[in-house]
């Protein structure tokens, strides 16, 4: 019997290791947003988008930014519970990223424009992401380690007119 | 004490055995049901194209399960309004591929393809894409869904040829191409610029725009004064519309022949604008204008499911039902070979490579999927826009081998 308390203990231990390590694994993933305040302007589209930087993930491995949305909040198409994609890229040697937010992303998610059938955003039928604060994940595809952060949308300006300039 | 140790030994290993019992479980339940998963564009900017050949597919399925599926296999369609977004499909797969029920997906993004290429290139899960000859070079999980972008060009070199001779015209005349700055723009040049060259077909620098580009006087001026004879346009349809609109007022049609790539202007963009696009030529591995609109099955499934006139179906939905029936047949040959309760993505997988010679009602031609092969098919036909209508111009022609040129 003594066996077995021994096999007991390597079991617990294994599984331990597997759990901690996994833990301190994606814990040492990180993720900054920048701007991680922003007013809804058409300067997120193309002059000051997004950018998403991480560290500790796997070397050359691909990322998946995502927001998670938040309760009483609608993204144009996307079903309830799901993520919102919003930037794919890939880590360099060390595990670290920096990934700006494509403009058609911006359009899509951001501003939630629609489409004319000439392929251009339809501004008049747009209805951009309320103010508030917005969780981000990014994921690495073959590690899976996840890093979060948060960015924060603001009021636009009263007298400011927020609809992107895009011909 | 040694009695505690014993029932702890017994509960890891009860815990182990649950877990293992209810994984089991999950893939018995997966067996009744497969589901395909289309990351589409249905509100984005390509919708046009890409939503009708998803209600196709989905119309597909919805008929094979009003039959009982198949041998009792029901299909779930699952659609993905990626919006055009490379990471809203990427997110969309990420959460949806866990699902062991999925054993399909489909595309409609050649970069998103790229992209996902370098995700799954171990896994055997079958992946239908537009028209890359990428994964025609290095044959794996990706199946287009005709032939290759690149086999479609050198069919239309051919074309050419013979158009040439038929206007009595001397020497080899000159092509370029005007299309999309982006990965699926420059796509058919990868083997199709090699076949030119070897017809002794001079291919001028290309032309290159973004999607979206409304007017295009500026690169058809520059074409013009290269001396193209035929202009190969890309893009998803207007972007052919708006290169004909701007051609015509320019008076470039009379002296060059512009030719549109399967993604050109559908009955209904012609119906809309019969004047821009008369004379155009298009290349398609599927049926167009009236060949298309007087398909039986494709009328039969557009009136049950869709209730709308004919005149409102588009081209993209028959080339949706033809991707649907080459599932639905692959499904077939899974059950056959290894029963309902092992069915999996990796037995699908080597039933498309089974569907060598299907047919799929005419709308496009025989299947050419092999071990070997990831070509949809191997035909194309040639349709002229004439009166306002889309005539065909020629029968289903055998289109070249463009990849294996290609240094890839």
């Amino acid at each position: 019997m003594k066996g077995y308390r021994w096999m007991a203990w390597g079991v617990v231990l294994v599984l331990g290791m597997m759990i901690l390590g996994h833990a301190a694994l994606a814990g040492d993933a990180k993720l900054e947003v920048t701007p991680a305040k922003a007013v809804l302007s058409p300067a997120l589209i193309a002059k000051q988008p997004f950018q998403f930087k991480g560290s500790g993930f796997a070397p050359k491995e691909m990322i998946i930014v995502e927001m998670i949305v938040p309760e009483g909040v609608t993204v144009k198409t996307v079903p309830k519970g799901e993520k919102v994609g919003l930037a794919v890229g890939s880590t360099d040697e060390k595990g670290n990223f920096a990934i700006k937010m494509h403009p058609l992303s911006t359009l899509n998610w951001i501003f939630q424009v629609a489409w004319t059938p000439n392929m251009k955003p339809d501004l008049k039928k747009m209805s951009p992401l309320p103010p508030g604060k917005y969780r981000i994940e990014a994921t690495g595809m073959q590690s899976g380690n996840v890093a979060k952060a948060d960015f924060e949308l603001l009021k636009p300006h009263p007298k400011r007119r927020n609809r992107p300039n895009v011909k | 004490m040694k009695s505690q140790w014993f029932r702890f030994m017994v509960m890891v290993l009860g815990v182990a055995v649950f877990a293992l019992a209810f994984s089991a479980g999950d893939a018995r339940a997966a067996a009744k049901e497969v589901a395909f998963l289309d990351l589409s564009d249905f509100t984005g900017p390509v919708a046009g194209l890409a939503l009708p050949n998803s209600l196709g597919i989905e119309d597909y399925f919805k008929y094979i399960n009003s039959k009982g599926g198949v041998d009792g296999v029901k299909i779930k369609y699952i659609g993905v309004d990626t919006r055009y977004d490379v990471a809203r499909a990427l997110s969309a797969y990420k959460r949806y591929s866990r699902d062991p029920k999925v054993v399909a997906i489909e595309i409609v993004s050649t970069p998103v393809g790229k992209m996902l290429k370098a995700l799954t290139r171990k896994k055997k899960m079958v992946i239908t894409v537009p028209g890359d000859g990428e994964f025609q070079a290095h044959p794996g999980n990706f199946f287009p869904w005709g032939p290759t972008y690149q086999d479609a060009f050198a069919a239309t070199i051919d074309w050419i040829l013979k158009d040439w001779k038929k206007k009595g015209k001397k020497g080899k005349p000159s092509i370029a191409v005007l299309s999309w700055d982006n990965a699926y723009g420059r796509e058919m040049l990868r083997g199709g610029k090699e076949y030119a060259e070897k017809k002794g077909v001079k291919v001028l620098p290309s032309e290159l725009f973004p999607p979206g580009t409304l007017k295009t006087d500026v690169y058809l001026t520059r074409l013009a004064k290269s001396g193209a004879n035929y202009v190969y346009v890309g893009g998803v349809d207007p972007t052919q519309t708006n290169v004909m609109r701007d051609a015509t007022r320019l008076g470039l049609t009379k002296d060059i022949q512009f030719i549109s790539d399967y993604w050109g202007p559908s009955s209904l963009g012609i119906s809309v604008h019969p004047k821009a696009l008369e004379g155009m030529v298009i290349v398609s591995f599927f049926l167009r204008g009236p060949e298309f609109q007087n398909q039986p099955l494709v009328q039969r499934l557009w009136k049950t499911y869709q209730k709308k006139p004919i005149k409102d179906m588009n081209e993209g939905y028959g080339m949706g039902v033809s991707q649907g029936i080459t599932f639905v047949n692959a499904l077939k040959d899974a059950i056959k070979r290894v029963g309902v309760d092992k069915l999996n993505r990796e037995e699908l997988y080597k039933s498309f490579q089974n569907m060598t010679g299907l047919s799929r009602d005419g709308i496009v031609g025989p299947c050419a999927y092999s071990p070997t092969s990831r070509r949809g098919s191997e035909v194309v036909k040639f349709y002229k826009v004439t009166n306002g209508k889309i005539v065909p111009i020629t029968g289903w022609v055998k289109t070249p081998d463009a990849v294996a040129l290609h240094k890839w």
